[in-house]
């Protein structure tokens, strides 16, 4: 299936839209649960974009790319949960501000 | 002896006690006492027996063939006509001899040390320092190349630093070796200027070529030019071009005896050596028997070449060097620590020695050096032995009785003591061949050699003043009455040097008790450059017997005097010294000369004020721009600080907003670029 012209616009809005919504997410909620989600929406963001590329100048590159971050994503998710678990069980709150141990 | 030969045995003597000490010192502590005990006296065993071979190798060697120099390794090359450090070694009669002192009497001693350490738990620390002390000096005696002579010098100071605080929770012993080390320090920085100017004006003297009759010479009268070279058989063979009897070659030798006054304790830089007493007893025996203090008499001894040209700089040696010897005798008098006495002897016997160099008579302050180093390191290994019979204590006064208590030990300290005071054995020789010099050689002869019978006198009161005193009489302490006779281990290092310092004199001398000796034949070679005599005039004979008979019978009086005073008691000093004249004279010698109060009072308080006062000027002055660079560099950080929350909402936000800040940048400047 081949994208139309007029269409690709509207595609890269799309994908701009869904970036912005999960930089939103990742700024503004407080359970780094939904925090999570809102990367995973960027990240599929960004997958949307290189497909649309990828269609729009007729090259597999694209393609490929989303391939390594769908890879990448996996195994992000794989390392920030068990991150959370480990929260959870020493008994702390899942609250992202509550976790300010970065600073020290 | 071929150039690798003699590279390679040189190589071993040095190797050898390198090789103990770190031996001692990395993997001794962990394997304890036996093997300490073992490694670090085979290792100066092993240097000995190196040391035998070379100088069976000097001896059979052909006349004029017995100085060998050999090149180890190239260390430092900076070009031509910049500095070159080659590790080169001399091996001849005068080092060969110091090296048979060395390791011989530096064995005896390590041998002792086996037996006065056995309690001690630093013992894997003393060997090690002690060979390497064996080590730095047969460096400095070998070297062949100024620079490398310079490290030795460094490294004997180090190692005696090491040494007199060697039990380094006493702060006395701490303060002594600072002290020690401080005044070394003085005597290395005159050398090193003395190397400079060296380096900076040694110019190489024309050869003159003779042409053979009827031939042309290949090469025509040389230009003379700068060498840059520190190597010392090229210094000596070129030593002219210093000019003799010149104002610089005089300042090169006065800077070079400022060092040997320092490694030798001579005045003014010689209160050091009665605080290094601090050390253990073999230490002692070491620093003044086989190392460190002749080093000052080798030094001078060795440069023979730039002291023969400056006539005024020998002289002023040969001054400082008597008027050593009169002072510590004057102050031995009255000391009362067994060790302290020993210690000013030393400094008055080496006093003679420089005398001896400095009068020119080479052969004759080595004579004394080698005999010396007998009946010295004997007198302080007995004074060990000693001081472990009567617990510790150094007092002679707590002394008193101990011949009946230590038979051998006794008998051996009677012969050191002879031997010092110079009556039948081994100080008798040296002391009068080299007073005998001093007859017709020297500033204004005889006038030293006046002096130097009076130091006679002396040398036999106060030699028998401590024989009497510590041996003899009723026993004044419950340890003296307790005493016993020390061990095998410790005996016998002491036995063989009683041995030596009996027979030596008479053997080297033999058949007639003055006049040339056989060092004399064989250091010769040595100071005497071809076409000329040795620059000391040697006295004639009928001389020689008159000097003899005066220099042994004015022993005899001081020991004679002293044995009335301290074992017959039946001649009291006190009422003599109660004239109003001399009644100053006791307090002055027991609190030796108040050196250490007048260098206190003009150096080290001044010193001190000084550096007070720079302080109270200096702090707010440094500080102050200090603290403003610090305090800039703080109020800048402390103000990016408050931006790290630990929150990453915080985090992110930033990245978010500097990717934006970056794309619109990028993207600007895109634009712009169309």
């Amino acid at each position: 299936m081949t994208l139309s012209q007029a269409m690709f616009p509207w595609l890269l809005l799309t994908a701009a839209f869904l970036f912005t919504l999960g930089a939103l997410g990742v700024l503004i909620r407080r359970n780094p649960l939904v925090v999570f989600m809102c990367i995973e929406l960027m990240l599929n963001a960004v997958n949307l974009a290189l497909v649309g590329y990828s269609s729009y100048l007729n090259s597999e590159e694209g393609q490929v790319f989303a391939f390594m971050v769908i890879v990448v994503a996996a195994a992000e998710v794989v390392v920030g949960l068990g991150l959370l678990t480990r929260v959870f069980s020493i008994g702390r709150e899942l609250d992202v501000d509550d976790l300010d141990e970065l600073k020290q | 002896m071929s150039p690798s030969t003699a590279a390679l045995l040189a190589g071993l003597v040095l190797l050898f006690p390198l090789a103990g000490s770190a031996l001692c010192g990395l993997i001794g502590p962990v394997l304890g006492r036996r093997f300490v005990n073992l490694a670090g006296t085979l290792s100066i065993g092993a240097a000995f027996a190196v040391t035998l071979v070379i100088f069976a190798q000097v001896l059979g060697a052909a006349s004029g063939h017995q100085s060998t120099t050999a090149t180890l390794w190239n260390w430092l090359d900076l070009g031509p006509g910049n500095l070159n450090v080659s590790v080169d070694v001399t091996i001849d009669q005068l080092s060969v001899l110091m090296l048979l002192v060395i390791t011989g009497v530096g064995l005896l001693i390590h041998v002792y040390s086996v037996g006065y350490m056995e309690h001690d738990p630093g013992v894997a620390r003393f060997f090690s320092y002690m060979n390497f002390f064996i080590f730095s000096m047969v460096l400095l005696v070998l070297a062949a190349n100024m620079i490398i002579l310079i490290i030795g010098w460094a490294a004997v100071a180090l190692s005696s630093y090491l040494l007199i605080g060697f039990w380094y929770e006493r702060e006395s012993a701490v303060l002594a070796a600072r002290k020690a080390m401080i005044t070394q320090v003085i005597g290395d920085v005159a050398l090193v200027i003395a190397a400079i100017l060296i380096f900076v004006n040694l110019k190489s003297v024309p050869q003159i070529c003779i042409p053979p009759p009827g031939e042309v010479c290949a090469l025509q009268l040389q230009s003379s030019q700068h060498l840059f070279t520190l190597s010392l058989p090229q210094i000596f063979a070129n030593a002219s071009s210093l000019g003799a009897g010149s104002a610089l070659i005089t300042l090169i030798c006065i800077l070079l005896a400022v060092g040997a006054f320092a490694k030798s304790a001579q005045f003014p830089l010689h209160t050091w050596l009665p605080d290094a007493m601090e050390g253990p007893t073999p230490v002692s025996a070491l620093i003044h028997a086989a190392t460190m203090v002749t080093a000052g008499v080798y030094l001078i001894a060795r440069f023979h070449p730039l002291f023969d040209l400056a006539p005024i700089a020998s002289g002023m040696v040969a001054c400082v060097g008597m008027g050593t010897a009169v002072m510590a005798g004057f102050i031995a008098l009255s000391q009362v620590d067994i060790k302290r006495v020993i210690a000013y002897s030393t400094m008055s016997q080496i006093g003679l020695m420089i005398f001896a160099v400095g009068i020119g008579a080479y052969a004759a302050g080595m004579y004394q050096f080698l005999l010396h180093a007998f009946f010295k390191a004997l007198l302080f290994l007995a004074a060990g032995n000693v001081i472990h019979a009567v617990h510790d204590e150094q007092d002679i006064r707590e002394m008193g009785g101990l011949d009946s208590r230590m038979r051998v030990t006794a008998w051996c300290f009677l012969v050191g003591s002879l031997a010092l005071a110079g009556f039948l054995f081994a100080g008798m020789f040296s002391k009068e061949d080299l007073l005998g010099f001093g007859l017709i050689n020297g500033p204004g002869a005889p006038a030293l050699y006046i002096v130097g019978i009076v130091v006679n006198v002396l040398t036999g009161l106060y030699a028998f003043r401590l024989y009497g005193t510590a041996f003899r009489g009723e026993p004044r302490s419950d340890a003296a009455r307790n005493a016993h006779e020390s061990k095998a281990v410790m005996l016998w290092p002491v036995v063989i040097l009683a041995g030596l310092s009996a027979l030596a004199g008479w053997i080297l001398q033999w058949p007639i008790a003055f006049g040339p000796h056989l060092i004399d034949a064989f250091l010769n070679p040595v100071f005497t450059s071809p076409g000329s005599g040795p620059i000391a005039k040697a006295p004639s004979l009928g001389l020689g017997v008159i000097g003899f008979v005066i220099g042994v019978t004015c022993s005899l009086i001081g020991i004679a005097i002293a044995l009335r005073i301290w074992v017959r008691r039946d001649l009291d000093p006190s009422r003599v010294l109660a004239r109003p004249g001399l009644r100053l004279l006791p307090r002055l010698s027991f609190n030796k000369l108040y050196f250490d109060e007048i260098y206190d009072a003009l150096l080290v308080r001044p010193t001190r004020a000084l550096a007070r006062g720079l302080r109270r000027v200096g702090d707010p002055v440094m500080d102050s721009w200090i603290k403003g660079v610090s305090g800039v560099a703080t109020d800048f950080s402390s103000a990016f600080r408050t931006i790290q929350t630990g929150l990453i909402r915080d985090y992110a936000s930033y990245m978010v907003l500097f990717v934006v800040i970056f794309t619109v940048a990028v993207m600007l400047a895109a634009g712009l670029a169309k």
